[in-house]
């Protein structure tokens, strides 16, 4: 076939309804999604905001892995029942630092975007490792294979650094001390505990969640994060937690 | 770029847009000297046609 | 398969399989004490398992130039088979899913089976192993057909099959080992995310060839909805899936973005892909085998044009009514809210399009299951963008987001349209393909169709209740306004409809066994005499329709 030819046709019909299609159907997203990006400007501010620790992150990380995020959802929405169900509504600061969301669609199990400090660690090793002997209706499933698993967290510098890159305010220290940090935190007796706190602030939780002693096991971790959800800032309780429309 | 100004850009410019798109889609839809195209497009895979063309 | 290639497309082959084996490798290396690893073994088995079976193949003889005047449908053969493989295997998984919410212990105690894991497996299996598969074997078909050119080479659409299902296995297991991005329906992580980029540029090239060599004057409509599932996916699918890996030795990623901005990216995302995947795609499909398995034009062609750039153009803003009473800004909640209610003007005009393509030909419709399959398919399209519409409205998505209502209605679009319009143009184009008669039993067709519908019904109708339940107990006061129910009160509330789900699903999945049984006899039959597979298709020329005159 004749090269002009060709590209004749192909700049005339085929082409020009690609570019149809796509400037059609790009524009509703970026009308959308683009204004978003300024959002900063109106959204809540929360200057106590901190970042969740490396023992957290990799607890974060194990509640991705599960899929908790198909029958939880970390979002309590604008109305009267939830706030009174759950806590005050989830503002946008909240997550801000969460890469990604997981605000979920599904409740086939409770919200859990207040959780932190709701039950006892206790509570929450019984509850993972078995639901149905703390509430027989459940219908989570067992996780009693994460009480037996060491967390790995060798590498949380990595991730601490992958999460600066997207934007979270990760220092060089966090950083460097991401492990010795993850170690700590479910250690307290141990001179690595002291610089959770340093690094994160006085209110870290610093313990053994899973009441074991020795390298945190991927349970510690989990519970950790649970036990910090909705805690990373108090915005959310200052405005009047007023519920509706 | 204000907060503002592209809440109000993405508000105002969604609408004529899509006011823009309706008319000339329709337009080509029922333009007249389509209708033959279009009818002969329906009637195309009717026919029996077992090979490619050469 | 390969004895089809040319010299020169076996060595290319060769040069591809090569460098998939080599990135196989690379990624073991890198990854050898992370998932990332066990992924890279998978890759290099699927080089090499490709590198051997063109060696074996070498020396054969070329084809022939004589290839050139037929179309090239072994491609599409391969993908209806991957397609139906696929459908048992997430059908499956999803029966089995939905078993676990009613005997939360059948995880067996182990992490890959539970919950949480194999959900996406099932979703990931049936949207991408079936919907995908049964996507890209039929958009070859049609695209050759309509544009009465063959597709531009031999190795090309080879690539794109065989490197979509080597995407989908590392998905699928994958999420097995705990590997996800957790945005739900685009879980991969970077690497096969990349890949399917890579994939899907040479699936977009391949109708970019064939189109340009067309010899029809005008596009005919199903490439319309072909296409845009290609284009908007790739654009989808690269801008949701920004990421930042952790290392080059990790499967774990960290997405570009964060909160608001993910989840109202994330919900674009979503979204559109039930409407450029689930339903444009498949809209192409109907859009073809409609009308031919009924022997009449479509109804309004005009028609299908306007609904299709109606759907291209407002689907995508209608992902944010997935975030009502978030704390996504409110003005974006609403424009989501508009453009899903005015969603309903083009998806009824095709959904009544396409119904009204059949009227004259009702006998048809009740003799042949498979054209019956494509009837009920279009009802239901008409019922979920209906229901999808309303679910958009505020007031009734406080009511029934979070809940099964949701997990009903895709499936009211997932079974009833998405799985039956496939399953019709399957058992369409399995003859034709295949060169047969027909099925190898018309029975088996009917107990297909007979098991799908039920199995649906059984479905949809267990979930409106749960949904409707559980959102109603979520926010009944007492008389001295307290809640009344603890959420537990609603988990113990739902197991009657979630029994009635499963058993929902094991009808749609014997279905689909039967199914498969069904198209396994009709490729094993022996071949017909070779002036029967003369014909393309076995389907006589309608009266009234004249026909096509060359050269128009
Ligand atoms: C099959 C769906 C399902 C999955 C998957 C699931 N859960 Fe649950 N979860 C439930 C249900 C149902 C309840 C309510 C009954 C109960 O407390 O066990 C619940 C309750 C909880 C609670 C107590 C909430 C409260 O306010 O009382 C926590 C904490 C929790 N789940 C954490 C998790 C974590 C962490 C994961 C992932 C490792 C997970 N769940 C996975 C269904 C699920």
């Amino acid at each position: 076939m004749n090269i002009f030819r060709l590209h004749y046709r192909l700049e005339r019909k085929t082409i020009g309804f690609l570019l149809a299609i796509v400037g059609v159907a790009s524009i509703g997203g970026a009308v959308e999604i683009a204004p978003l990006f300024t959002i900063h400007q109106t959204v809540e501010d929360a200057p106590d905001m901190r970042v969740y620790t490396p023992l957290e992150i990799a607890g974060r990380n194990i509640y991705l892995r599960e899929g908790c995020y198909a029958c939880h959802s970390q979002m309590i929405r604008t109305l009267r029942d939830e706030v009174e169900r759950y806590g005050p509504y989830s503002l946008a600061v909240e997550s801000k630092y969460d890469h990604p969301m997981l605000w979920g669609s599904k409740r086939t199990g409770p919200d859990l975007a207040r959780m932190g400090n709701k039950y006892s660690d206790e509570w929450h090793v019984a509850h993972m490792t078995d639901p149905r002997a703390v509430v027989p209706a459940s219908v989570m499933p067992p996780y009693a294979y994460l009480g037996r698993a060491t967390a790995r967290i060798d590498d949380l510098g990595l991730h601490l650094k992958a999460l600066r890159t997207v934007g979270v305010p990760y220092t060089d220290e966090m950083i460097a001390n991401a492990t010795a940090d993850a170690y700590g935190q479910a250690a307290p007796d141990t001179p690595f505990a002291e610089g959770v706190t340093k690094r994160y602030g006085e209110a870290t939780n610093v313990r053994s969640f899973d009441g074991k002693v020795g390298d945190p096991t991927e349970l510690d971790a989990l519970i950790a994060y649970l036990q910090i959800l909705g805690k990373l800032t108090d915005a959310a309780h200052r405005p009047v937690a007023a519920a509706g429309e | 770029m204000e907060n503002d100004l592209t809440v109000w850009l993405s508000k105002s410019f969604g609408l004529f847009y899509l006011i823009a798109m309706s008319i000339g889609i329709v337009a080509y839809a029922y333009w007249p000297s389509n209708k033959k195209q279009f009818d002969d497009a329906a009637q195309s895979i009717l026919g029996n046609e077992d090979r490619p063309w050469r | 398969m390969i004895a089809q290639l040319t010299k020169s497309e076996r060595q290319l082959a060769l040069v591809i399989l090569l460098a998939i084996t080599i990135c196989g490798l690379a990624m073991g290396i890198a990854g050898r004490d992370d998932p990332l690893g066990v992924h890279g073994a998978i890759v290099i088995l699927a080089g090499l398992a490709g590198i051997f079976g063109v060696i074996y193949a070498y020396y054969e003889p070329e084809p022939s130039e004589a290839r050139l005047a037929l179309y090239y449908d072994d491609p599409s053969k391969v993908g209806i088979i991957l397609a139906m493989g696929w459908v048992l295997i997430g059908l499956f998984i999803g029966d089995w899913v939905a078993w676990q919410l009613v005997f939360p212990n059948l995880t067996f105690d182990a992490g890959w089976s539970s919950f949480g894991r194999i959900r996406p497996a099932h979703t990931s299996a049936v949207i991408f192993g079936f919907g995908g598969n049964a996507l890209i074997a039929t958009s070859f078909y049609v695209l050759q057909r309509t544009s009465r050119a063959r597709l531009p080479d031999q190795l090309s659409p080879w690539f794109v099959l065989l490197g979509y299902n080597l995407f989908c296995i590392i998905a699928a297991t994958g999420y097995l080992m705990g590997v996800t991005q957790s945005k739900e329906y685009a879980e991969p992580e970077w690497y096969a995310d990349i890949w399917l980029v890579v994939v899907w540029v040479a699936y977009f090239i391949i109708y970019l060839r064939t189109l340009v060599r067309r010899k029809e004057p005008h596009i005919y409509v199903s490439n319309w909805y072909y296409m845009a599932f290609i284009l908007v996916v790739a654009i989808l699918h690269i801008v949701n899936n920004l990421a930042v890996p952790v290392s080059w030795g990790h499967a774990k990623s960290y997405s570009a973005f964060s909160g608001v901005q993910d989840a109202m990216t994330q919900w674009w995302y979503g979204h559109n892909a039930v409407a450029f995947f689930l339903t444009s795609g498949f809209l192409g499909m109907m859009y073809y085998y409609m009308p031919i398995r009924a022997g009449r034009p479509i109804f309004s062609y005009r028609l299908s044009i306007i609904s299709f750039w109606g759907i291209t153009f407002m689907y995508m803003w209608a992902g944010s009514h997935h975030l009502h009473y978030t704390a996504l800004p409110q003005w974006v909640q609403t424009l989501g809210m508009t453009f899903s209610i005015m969603l309903l003007v083009p998806s009824w005009a095709s959904a009544g399009n396409a119904l009204l393509t059949l009227n004259g030909a009702w006998h048809k419709v009740r003799d042949d299951a498979t054209l019956r399959f494509m009837m009920v398919a279009a009802v239901f399209y008409g019922l979920s963008t209906f229901e999808g519409s309303f679910m958009a409205i505020r007031s009734v998505n406080s009511l029934s987001h979070y809940t099964d209502w949701t997990v009903g209605h895709v499936h009211a679009g997932a079974l009833g349209w998405v799985a039956m319009i496939t399953f019709g143009s399957i058992y369409a184009s399995v003859p034709w393909l295949w060169k047969r008669e027909r099925m190898y039993s018309d029975r088996l067709v009917e107990w297909h169709f007979w098991l799908a519908l039920s199995g649906t019904l059984v479905y949809v109708f267990a979930m409106w209740n749960s949904g409707i339940i559980q959102g109603l107990m979520w926010r009944t006061y007492t008389e001295s306004g307290t809640l009344a129910y603890s959420f537990v009160d609603s988990v113990a509330a739902m197991r009657p409809y979630y029994i009635a789900r499963a058993i929902g699903g094991l009808m749609f999945l014997s279905g689909a066994v039967i199914g498969c049984v069904n198209i396994w006899m009709t490729i094993r039959a022996a071949h017909q005499p070779a002036d029967e597979r003369l014909a393309d298709r076995p389907v006589p020329r309608p009266a009234g329709v004249p026909a096509f005159q060359p050269g128009e």
